[in-house]
């Protein structure tokens, strides 16, 4: 699991993890972040069950386990939060902020020990050491109870499945091409992403926010002027209409 | 290829089911053949006798094999739990070798994680020991109901008329102790392969 410091100021710190290269195969390639700030951390979208060794691993090489005390899910999949059960026996005081809706979805794959802090519909703002994040409404994209993350002073979105692309372990980190770029994201877009509706209520909510770096779950990441650029290709590209 | 124990509890308790389910079956052919007696009248009063015999037998079955169930049921749970303890701790012992910077910020939880382990193992072989000693009574039951046949097909016997009607609830009798014998043999068999 490679481990990536994509953000730092002082005690404040962005980390991803990914590209790991001993993941087996067949698994989809997953980005996880970690953001630091004073003597707490919060690990957003932990990743499956298969990852979660090498990514508690990863962690550990930056923070102690007891400074770990936030875990964030922006929905339900597998790849998001399918680790639950074995984060629930390492971090047994941590709090898991996720969509309201699927709480007792998630509580399927086991938590005993850690609380559930239900996210409600509008979104909502929390503190960690010494900053805030903002929990952004990105319902329908793809989940029916879905959010992503903004840090405001790192001016970092964390797009969960939005602008996700298939790539290879070995892909560069951010996008360099928008238009070598957006064939790896036009189907994945099209079949997972069920609501144009909901498409055009994200881009308006996110292009009110200031940001440098939007970080997906899957793929590259992409900086400012691709972030605009993601926002035209997305506007205009019809969704839920790859079954047809 | 072994199997992990919670799926032969599982099965432990599918067998057992279908045990509980024959002596209910058992329990109707008793108020059968009690009719039946009652309607041949004198000529059948050993066989009447019999058939308090078999209802208290199948009772009994039925009781015990609900009670297997329980436990079997319940080592099933634990077995799971068991495995996902197991799995963490064969996690955390790969952490560990990994002598990471903040590797011993996870002592707390790892050792929750291992005495949950052995908590859970140990609760786990005195169900397994359980179990046993409850499949073995069930044997008893097993001899009892041979016992009952027997006597069924010599009281048939002697019972003029209905001779042909009471044999058939006495070969009755027979086929469904032979399998309940076969789900007992079945479960002992399940908790006698190699466990993980
Ligand atoms: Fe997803
Ligand atoms: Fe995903």
């Amino acid at each position: 699991m490679q481990a990536t410091v994509i953000y730092e100021d002082g005690d404040h710190r962005w980390i991803m993890f990914g590209r790991d290269a001993n993941k087996s195969g067949g698994i989809i390639d997953t980005n996880q972040y970690m953001i630091q700030s004073g003597d707490q951390a919060i690990l957003l979208d932990p990743g499956g069950i298969e990852l979660f060794a090498p990514m508690l691993s990863a962690v550990l090489k930056f923070v102690p386990a007891d400074k770990i005390t936030h875990l964030f899910a922006s929905h339900q999949d597998p790849d998001i939060i399918s680790s639950l059960g074995l984060w629930d026996q390492a971090l047994p005081k941590a709090k898991l902020y996720s969509p309201w809706l699927w709480e007792s979805f998630i509580r399927h794959f086991g938590m005993e020990r850690i609380q559930f802090c239900p996210i409600p519909d509008e979104g909502q703002t929390i503190s960690l050491g010494r900053i805030q994040l903002q929990f952004v409404p990105a319902h329908y994209l793809h989940s029916s109870g879905n959010f992503h993350v903004y840090d405001p002073k790192a001016k970092i979105l964390m797009s969960g499945d939005v602008g996700a692309a298939l790539e290879e372990p070995d892909a560069p980190l951010y996008v360099d091409n928008m238009a070598t770029h957006t064939p790896k994201m036009r189907k994945f877009h099209q079949r997972w992403m069920p609501s144009n509706e909901a498409k055009q209520d994200w881009i308006r909510r996110v292009r009110q926010l200031d940001i440098d770096i939007m970080a997906p779950q899957h793929g590259r990441l992409f900086q400012q002027k691709q972030v605009g650029e993601f926002l035209n290709w997305f506007e205009e590209l019809p969704v839920g209409i790859a079954v047809r | 290829m072994a199997t992990p124990i919670f799926v032969t509890a599982a099965s432990i308790a599918a067998e057992l089911h279908q045990a509980m389910l024959e002596a209910k079956g058992l329990a109707l052919t008793a108020k059968n053949a009690r009719a039946l007696a009652v309607r041949a009248g004198s000529k059948t009063v050993g066989f009447k006798a019999i058939t308090h015999f078999i209802d208290e037998l199948a009772s009994d079955i039925i009781r015990q094999s609900q009670y297997i169930n329980g436990v079997s049921e319940s080592l099933s749970q634990q077995a799971v739990a068991l495995w996902r303890a197991n799995t963490a701790a064969s996690k955390f012992e790969w952490l560990e070798r990994q002598q990471l910077p903040w590797g011993e910020s996870l002592r707390e939880s790892m050792q929750t994680c291992y005495e949950e382990r052995e908590r859970l193992s140990q609760l786990l072989h005195r169900g397994l020991r359980e179990l046993e000693a409850q499949l073995e009574e069930g044997d008893k039951h097993i001899r009892t109901a041979n016992l009952i046949a027997t006597s069924s097909k010599v009281e048939a016997a002697s019972a003029g008329d209905f001779r042909a009607q009471l044999e058939v609830i006495a070969h009755n009798i027979t086929i469904t102790a032979s399998q309940i014998r076969q789900h007992l043999t079945n479960a002992r068999r399940l908790l006698n392969q190699k466990q993980v």
